[in-house]
């Protein structure tokens, strides 16, 4: 493959493609306004170009929807001059952006801007960062930059390489990721947050790359990432286990950036989530959807239609990755089980426990449709240590705690609502979940915490022990085998247990389901699960009202009526829209009796209907 | 155009305490103090800098920066800079330069030990023998220059063939942190442990002993002054220790109650009552009185990792 010359335009020539394209867009908005009653990708990806044009936020992807819509043009230009030399920023996240906008608008720039954004590749450190995402973004960016200025030398580069050698280095890396991504899974799967670190830049590369086997995979890739969404997504929420995600997103599943993500590709939520004040996206990745309004990258409609067909319920499990251990540890990448039941109503979901990511894992919740936020209800042992750092980190674990907590300011809290513990295990089967804690000595904190909505349509605590929910056409039954307490909070109740060895019990139901809400607590009241605490042993016993009998040793056997349940029988996707072997690189997403074959062994898709 | 400024004295910041999230990386890196003068001046901002290396071999003077994202070299004192690794290596925790043949180079990774034979162009593993990963540093014998010994996670390991394969020592403890080779009795090593102090050998390392003092905290950093006759320590809420024996004994010479961890100690070769230590979050600290009493010394809030003087 080659690297290409990118054509460069003049600000005298730029006026008038700029005028062209925004009276082009603007009609093409006029037509798609009027003559759609329903929300199609079309008129989505409009209206949010048009609405990031009306934006005062300094961004490149703002830039972008204001230079092609000429919409305050001269304002954007001002803003992309300040981004290009501002020596404040810099790094992967400015990498990849930087060349998106800057191959979007090319076109329309004036000269002086073409040379600043070309020095910023010279002058600004791109660091490369030390996760999943900040490298998908670094060796995007550096890519595309490498293929648009591809003879330079290394003295035009900020790490002293040639355009050949960084364009090299670029697509090895973005290679491998390809391949680990499609075999073992991402470290850094399913998170509502991170996702929109993974989206963009393959947006761009699928838009910019000029070898067409690297535009293949970066459009399967994004085929990917976003079944990888669909299989857990309900009307907006990313639900099941994730692997990162910010507290205020956990608590209110609406506020994360991949709502903006749903609703452009898959149309849900229904509503546009920047006129939502409640859900209105934070600054972390509020605009980033701009590149998705921009890309020639079409989102296949069978993964639309996985992401939206509710009508079943059904169980999909995933195997990911434990993202990169350097300490304490005999495998790199160890295998994360992941187990969802997705209804029309409500996704449960959980990660099989442990520590599996640092800082920000989220490993159960069961999050309801609703019309009101923090639509979520999940238990979790706080935990911090230098130990779980120093397994991912370079740096000294008697201090990396302290040191991770003046970025992520809630490390340390006793009442954070994200954490990876050693002392938590879950055991699911369709919407019956045990979770099982037995919090070490050493353990900082030595409390469980769960969270109650104070937006749930009843909350009743009954003498049989069950804490009995009601949140629209969802129900929640909630068993706590030990002593708690709960403790209000502004927008949620705390259940709280100092219970080192404790365990919790929880089954949702639904309308479609069970009926009416006093038939399934009446279904519930009659059940009564079981701590057995023997030694060493912590187990957790209960059977569902369904009639299934679950079994689960903490670090031992998890046994479903009477079978043991095997990890290793998890394939890499498994369930009615997606089917994969570990290892393959090769996934079928599956709706009705359509088919498509993702095949990242030689780059290759394949759509057919099966009879 | 004036001529780059190579003498003076070398700090590695890995990061500061007073920057919040990606965008605050401005004022880490490679810096570098004129001796008699104040002012650090950063050779190499936004790059987050555990280590450092000079190879004074040949026509060609260079620096090199172990980095966040790479090991760097700068042939002009760091006017510009190049990163010799790829995406393979990762983070590169320390360099150790061959002092005959500055083409071969060793670095230390979380993911083990990378050896070049042609300054820096490529890169192999260097890992056999190893049972765990992570590698803090890798440094070469004074005199046998393809022996090494290399920092682990659960040992101190020793190669005498370049690499090519390692052998754990049987220091007795995990958690090697750093290792100091005496600069005068080369059979004289020293390691500090994560929670077990110093351990010392009189035999380059086939057996361990366990010294008087020092025996029981985490210990980052051991230098030395030029003859070896005293010896200095630091770690985690440690302060600084000294050792006149050769490390059998240790006494405190400064509490340093406001520093949380030493992570490296210089002592002036020309005059050894001169010392600087690096801490994590507050900088540069330096003494003239053989580390009796100190001053701040500059780069507030950086953790410094480690200094070193050139030439």
């Amino acid at each position: 493959m080659g690297i290409q010359q990118s054509g460069r335009g003049t600000s005298m020539g730029a006026l008038s493609p700029m005028k062209t394209f925004a009276l082009t867009f603007m009609a093409t908005l006029i037509i798609v306004s009027s003559g759609f009653s329903q929300s199609s990708f079309e008129e989505r990806r409009l209206r949010l170009l048009k609405v990031a044009s009306g934006e005062r936020e300094r961004s490149f992807q703002t830039v972008a929807a204001k230079t092609l819509l000429g919409a305050d043009t001269s304002y954007a230009l001002v803003m992309l001059d300040s981004l290009s030399h501002d020596e404040a920023i810099g790094g992967m996240f400015y990498s990849y952006s930087l060349i998106g906008c800057y191959l979007h608008v090319r076109h329309l720039l004036p000269d002086s801007l073409h040379r600043k954004v070309r020095d910023a590749y010279r002058l600004r450190t791109m660091y490369r960062g030390d996760t999943e995402n900040h490298w998908v973004m670094y060796y995007t960016g550096l890519y595309l930059a490498a293929q648009t200025w591809p003879s330079d030398g290394g003295r035009q580069w900020f790490n002293g390489k040639s355009s050949s050698e960084n364009f090299r280095e670029a697509e090895e890396w973005l290679r491998t990721w390809f391949t680990i991504s499609s075999t073992i899974g991402q470290g850094e799967f399913d998170s509502p947050t991170y996702i929109t670190t993974f989206v963009p830049p393959m947006l761009v590369l699928y838009d910019f790359a000029a070898d067409s086997t690297m535009k293949k995979y970066a459009g399967m890739m994004l085929d990917l990432l976003l079944a990888d969404f669909a299989f857990e997504h309900l009307k907006g929420n990313y639900g099941g286990g994730h692997s990162r995600d910010y507290p205020e997103d956990i608590i209110n599943p609406l506020a994360a950036p991949s709502t903006l993500w749903a609703w452009l590709y898959f149309g849900e939520p229904e509503f546009a989530p920047w006129n939502e004040t409640r859900y209105r996206p934070r600054h972390r990745g509020g605009w980033d959807p701009v590149y998705g309004a921009l890309s020639t990258y079409r989102l296949p409609e069978i993964i639309v239609n996985i992401a939206t067909d509710r009508a079943t319920p059904y169980v999909h499990t995933e195997t990911k990755r434990v993202r990169n251990v350097i300490r304490f540890g005999d495998q790199k990448n160890p295998p994360v089980f992941k187990y969802s039941y997705v209804t029309q109503d409500y996704v449960l979901g959980s990660l099989h426990g442990g520590i599996l990511q640092p800082i920000q894992q989220h490993t159960w919740d069961v999050t309801y449709v609703s019309d009101k936020p923090n639509n979520t209800l999940f238990t979790l042992h706080p935990y911090y240590s230098g130990e779980e750092l120093a397994m991912f980190f370079p740096e000294e674990k008697k201090f990396l705690a302290d040191e991770v907590d003046r970025y992520h300011k809630v490390y340390t809290n006793p009442n954070k609502w994200n954490s990876s513990s050693p002392d938590e295990q879950t055991f699911q089967h369709r919407n019956a979940i045990l979770v099982l804690y037995d919090i070490k000595p050493d353990s900082k904190h030595k409390h469980i915490d769960g969270f109650f909505s104070k937006n749930l349509d009843v909350m009743n605590q009954d003498r049989s022990g069950w804490i009995l929910c009601k949140a629209g056409d969802t129900y929640i039954a909630f068993y706590s085998l030990r002593n708690f307490k709960l403790i209000e909070e502004e927008v949620n109740w705390r259940w709280r247990s100092h219970e080192p060895r404790n365990g919790v019990v929880v089954e949702i139901g639904s309308r479609a389901e069970d009926g009416s809400f006093e038939r399934f607590q009446n279904r519930m009241v009659a059940l009564k699960p079981a701590l057995i605490i023997s030694g060493h042993s912590v187990m957790l016993r209960h059977k569902t009202r369904f009639g299934d009998t679950m079994e689960f040793v903490f670090d031992g056997r998890r046994i479903l009526n009477g079978k043991i349940i095997d990890f290793k029988e998890y394939r890499f996707f498994n369930g009615p829209f997606a089917e994969s072997d570990l290892g393959s690189g090769i996934i079928t997403l599956k709706y009705g009796n359509t088919r498509r074959v993702l095949n990242f062994n030689d780059a290759s898709t394949r759509d057919y209907t099966v009879e | 155009m004036p001529q780059p400024q190579p003498a003076g004295i070398y700090a590695a910041v890995y990061i500061t305490s007073e920057s919040t999230g990606v965008g605050g990386l401005s004022k880490i890196g490679l810096f570098r103090r004129i001796e008699g003068d104040s002012a650090w001046v950063n050779l190499r901002p936004n790059t987050i800098t555990p280590g450092m290396g000079f190879s004074n071999n040949g026509v060609r003077q260079q620096l090199y920066l172990a980095g966040g994202n790479g090991l760097h070299r700068s042939t002009d004192w760091g006017a510009t800079w190049k990163v010799l690794t790829g995406w393979q290596t990762k983070e590169v925790l320390s360099v150790a330069i061959h002092p005959v043949n500055p083409g071969i180079l060793y670095i230390s990774t979380p993911f083990g030990v990378f050896k070049s034979e042609d300054g820096g162009a490529q890169w192999r593993e260097a890992m056999k023998g190893f049972r765990t990963w992570y590698v803090r540093q890798v440094k070469i014998d004074a005199d046998q220059h393809d022996w090494l010994y290399a920092t682990g996670e659960d040992a101190l390991y020793a190669t005498r063939d370049g690499g090519e394969s390692w052998t754990a020592m049987s220091v007795g403890v995990p958690g090697i942190k750093t290792l100091f080779q005496h600069p005068v009795d080369r059979n004289i090593l020293l390691v500090g442990t994560e929670d077990h102090g110093v351990r010392y050998s009189v035999d380059r390392g086939k057996t361990w002993l366990v010294p008087e003092g020092l025996a029981s905290s985490a210990v980052y950093a051991i230098a030395s002054t030029r003859d070896g006759s005293q010896i200095y320590a630091g770690g985690f809420r440690t302060g600084l220790w000294r050792s006149g024996d050769r490390g059998r004994s240790w006494t405190h010479v400064w509490p340093a109650d406001e520093i949380e961890a030493i992570y490296a100690i210089f002592v002036h070769p020309k005059n050894s009552a001169h010392m600087l230590v690096g801490t994590n979050g507050k900088g540069v600290f330096d003494s003239v009185d053989g580390g009796y009493t100190w001053r701040q010394a500059g780069l507030p809030f950086a953790h410094v990792k480690e200094i070193q003087r050139y030439p």
